[in-house]
């Protein structure tokens, strides 16, 4: 699904280079639920935005569903972004002034969909994210872990190959936190691949597979393991060092 | 797409609507005023008859029967000189005529209201070398005849617009009948009788056979020049007086040559008999040449129109200054649409929906501000009455100002948009 190999991104100022990522070499395969750890400045956001083609890479090879991304241009990156990826942010990202129906509309109008496409998977994923009777509701009208549904909803609804969360409990209460997690679990139980970056050592013990990174590469050292013992594991890239 | 840009452009005015206002009418008073002051240059440099204007030549001779006062050639000829251009059968239309002014009413009327009316003594050929349009009847067929055509105001005036043709008009004393009656009529400039700053004139009340006006002494209302007494027009055919204004029409090169060659043949006549002291010099010069020659581009306006051009360059500096923050206060949507899937292209479209939907806003109040710039400017300067007209060119031209004005004020907003990192965007 996802093939990183030692992909570099490097931010160059007047006095400065810094290594965000540095020969990051991952491979996440379809189905897996993968969460990504590190401390603040390691590189967790730029690998998310890399791999979701918010950013580009110096070096390296990256394909995404078996596409190289290397070298494609606007239309076609965007494109891809619209068909393969659906992000989930930590602040939710919706559009205030906009109905729930809107902003889950919005990314199925760039694809071209007609009025009754967009309706019926606007409604479907409401329904999945258990929402379906809030969507002329504004964003301002739910409560946050409802907001984060919603983003995942819109994330949802363009049937993407790969979700990709940037600490999507962060800003939730527990109660919200887990009906969230509840909800991406299910998602990933139904063939979801995911990819989320977390500072919750418990959420990140509940997925199939973590890794941790660390000044811009990952870790030979991985500090959680998954509590389920059903999933399959992958030890290509990391060393698993704590059972709990 | 369109529409859903559309759907996003009005809730982006929704959102910010004292930015979008003060965008408006930034861009709305730069292109108004400049659309003022190009009505009033399209009035003044315009051509009055696009089909012929290279074919209709004004006549200028020096005929003056002696070394004063000047050796260039007069505009205005005399009785004699005129039947002479009347005489050649090489333009397919000639005209001679003078300015006269006569007070009007229906002879029939009980009323002895009188209008005073603006009269053109010409010779027949006048209205199909001018297409004067008729809107009943038709033009007199002789120079001489107690008949005349009147324009369609006059016939506002006195019969009500109706069809006038077979009524007879007192004027000045006299009973002439109405042969025809013209529709409403403008020539901007009135390229027939630019001369003596009358160049934006509205059309003649009344066309009056040339001979039957001389006759009956209707005086010139024109400029004129003699070197002997006279009492009345009715003395002129054989004095040395000029008051007369010659057109011809001419279809070719050839025409024309051959015309030049008729004219100074004429004089050269004049000069053998000792009658013609100075060079020969007759000149033609067709529509465009004469007005140029005559100056009836006011420089001032002209000037006042680059300042316009300056001004309007301003608004768009500043437009584009107050987009450029709103674009800036956005980048968070803008970011969001990117990351969803939105191209640069379809980010710009979306731009361009919303700059072309502000550029027709901006492009109908605009024409209202011209309206009401060029409706002060007559207030200030009635002579500007005939010429600060909005024709349907202008407000085209208008609209079109407006769109490009927008476009452009946009456009280094929507370059910096595009500019923008999307993660950057969504941090």
């Amino acid at each position: 699904m996802l093939i990183m190999n030692n992909v570099s991104r490097i931010y160059r100022s007047d006095t400065i280079q810094t290594h965000a990522l540095r020969d990051f070499s991952l491979e996440v395969k379809a189905g897996e639920f993968v969460a990504v750890t590190g401390p603040s400045g390691s590189g967790k956001s730029t690998f998310l935005n890399v791999a979701g083609l918010l950013d580009s890479f110096d070096q390296g090879e990256y394909k995404l569903d078996g596409v190289s991304v290397h070298g494609l241009q606007d239309d076609e990156l965007s494109r891809l972004r619209n068909e393969k990826i659906g992000f989930i942010f930590q602040s939710y990202n919706l559009i205030p002034d906009y109905s729930i129906f809107d902003n889950i509309d919005m990314p199925l109008r760039y694809r071209g969909f007609n009025a009754a496409e967009r309706k019926r998977r606007v409604d479907h994923a409401l329904e999945k994210v258990g929402l379906a009777s809030r969507a002329d509701y504004l964003p301002s009208q739910l409560s946050g872990g409802q907001q984060q549904r919603v983003a995942i909803a819109r994330a949802l609804a363009g049937e993407p190959k790969i979700l990709l969360a940037d600490e999507p409990t962060g800003n939730l209460d527990s109660l919200m936190a887990r009906q969230v997690m509840e909800l991406l679990h299910n998602l990933n139980q139904e063939g979801t691949t995911i990819i989320m970056v977390t500072h919750d050592p418990d959420q990140a013990r509940e997925v199939s597979r973590n890794i941790q990174i660390i000044d811009g590469q990952i870790s030979d050292f991985k500090i959680y393991a998954p509590l389920h013992s059903d999933v399959p594991k992958d030890n290509t890239n990391v060393k698993e060092v704590l059972d709990v | 797409m369109f529409s859903y840009n559309l759907k996003l452009a009005l809730l982006s005015f929704k959102r910010a609507p004292s930015l979008y206002f003060l965008v408006l009418l930034t861009l709305s008073i730069g292109v108004g005023l400049l659309c003022a002051n190009l009505a009033l240059v399209n009035s003044m440099a315009g051509d009055p008859i696009p089909e012929k204007s290279d074919q209709l030549f004004h006549v200028s001779m020096n005929t003056w029967p002696n070394d004063t006062p000047q050796a260039e050639p007069f505009h205005i000829l005399r009785y004699r000189e005129a039947m002479k251009i009347m005489a050649s059968d090489i333009p397919k239309n000639a005209t001679v005529f003078y300015a006269s002014n006569v007070y009007a009413r229906d002879s029939q009327s009980k009323s002895l209201q009188r209008f005073d009316s603006a009269v053109r003594a010409t010779t027949p050929g006048f209205f199909a070398l001018t297409k004067a349009p008729f809107a009943y009847g038709n033009g007199f067929a002789k120079s001489s005849g107690m008949e005349v055509v009147i324009g369609d105001e006059l016939n506002k005036k006195i019969f009500a617009g109706k069809n006038s043709v077979g009524q007879t008009l007192e004027l000045d004393g006299e009973l002439l009948t109405i042969v025809g009656v013209l529709k409403p009529w403008s020539l901007r400039p009135l390229f027939y009788h630019a001369t003596e700053g009358r160049a934006f004139n509205l059309t003649d009340d009344i066309y009056a056979p040339l001979e039957t006006a001389i006759d009956l002494g209707w005086s010139i209302h024109a400029r004129s020049a003699s070197t002997v007494r006279y009492k009345g027009v009715q003395y002129t055919r054989d004095r040395d007086v000029f008051y007369l204004q010659a057109w011809v029409e001419l279809e070719n090169k050839n025409q024309q040559q051959a015309f030049q060659q008729y004219l100074d043949a004429y004089s050269q006549t004049l000069k053998d008999a000792g009658e013609h002291p100075l060079d020969i010099r007759n000149e033609l010069r067709d529509v465009n040449a004469w007005l140029l020659e005559q100056k009836i581009v006011d420089q001032k306006v002209l000037a006042f129109t680059l300042a316009s051009i300056l001004f309007l360059c301003v608004c768009v500096f500043n437009a584009s200054s107050l987009l450029l923050s709103r674009f800036h206060s956005a980048k968070f949507e803008f970011g969001l649409r990117r990351a969803v899937g939105a191209s640069n292209k379809q980010m710009l479209m979306q731009g361009l929906t919303e700059s072309v939907l502000l550029g027709a806003i901006a492009g109908l109040i605009s024409l209202i501000l011209s309206w009401l710039f060029l409706k002060l400017s007559t207030e200030f300067l009635p002579d500007l009455a005939n010429i600060a007209v909005l024709d349907s060119k202008l407000l085209v031209l208008g609209m079109l100002l407006a769109l490009i004005t927008s476009v452009s004020s946009a456009l280094y907003p929507l370059y910096r948009a595009s500019r923008y990192t999307i993660s950057a965007e969504l941090k």
